[in-house]
């Protein structure tokens, strides 16, 4: 792929992926041949931002998880009041990380 | 997650658990009461899972009728707390991984809108409920 495109992509989405994620995204998208362009540019990633707005809102009854895509995980958030209260205060923490590995695997299934 | 880490995961949520039940169970009189829902201690309104924990009391002490009302839920916290630990040792033991597949499967399960939707419905109603017995 083009390397302009690429970067492109990089400074746009960069935000959505974990700092150590970004140069092997970049490698294995200038390995990519043109066809996957536009499934990449109109791919959809969650911010990280709003995940921890949600997590300081509504951690407790496990909404982060269910938000990200981590079902299992946000229904034994729900059914413990929040692990206690220990894991959603530990969440508030963990959720950006957590958003930003469930982006790159989003990610990964087209690279 | 990985095989381990998640059986790691459980296995602290569910040692917690249990060590949870048995300071309630020891300790707990009408003038203490542990309690860290965090929703109850700002808004002062229950937590859908409010009350679970005098539920799977009452579990203990064989008073099934005031365990259901007392919180649903406590079922439910009650039969995963006595499964997970024995099918943890089953695929330890046997190298397995029936509990990461089944949950795999479950979850993938529950993100089905016609599971979701009357289950979240039900959650909703227990909330309401709660929130009513003003736990």
């Amino acid at each position: 792929m083009d390397a302009q495109k690429v970067d492109m992509f990089i400074m746009t989405n960069g935000k959505f992926f974990e700092a150590h994620q970004v140069a092997i995204i970049r490698d294995r998208m200038l390995q990519l041949d043109d066809t996957k362009w536009a499934t990449i540019q109109t791919m959809q990633f969650k911010d990280p931002t709003t995940s921890l707005i949600i997590s300081l809102l509504g951690g407790s009854l496990g909404i982060d998880r269910f938000l990200i895509g981590d079902t299992g995980l946000g229904i034994g958030k729900l059914l413990t009041c929040g692990g206690l209260g220990i894991w959603a205060i530990i969440d508030w923490f963990m959720i950006m990380g957590a958003t930003r590995e469930k982006n790159m695997a989003k990610l990964q299934q087209i690279l | 997650m990985g095989r381990n880490k998640f059986y790691l995961f459980l296995a602290t949520a569910c040692t917690a658990g249990y060590v949870w039940i048995f300071v309630n169970t020891v300790y707990r009189t009408n003038n203490f009461q542990l309690n860290t829902c965090i929703i109850k201690h700002v808004t002062d309104i229950p937590c859908p899972s409010c009350g679970t924990t005098r539920s799977m009391i009452s579990i203990l002490n064989g008073d099934f009728v005031s365990a259901m009302l007392w919180n649903p839920l406590g079922f439910v916290m009650a039969f995963l707390l006595i499964i997970c630990p024995l099918l943890i040792s089953y695929d330890l033991l046997y190298k397995k991984q029936f509990l990461l597949n089944t949950y795999l499967r479950v979850e993938s399960y529950f993100k089905i809108k016609k599971v979701a939707i009357p289950m979240s419905l039900l959650i909703i109603g227990n909330w309401i409920w709660n929130i009513y017995k003003d736990l």
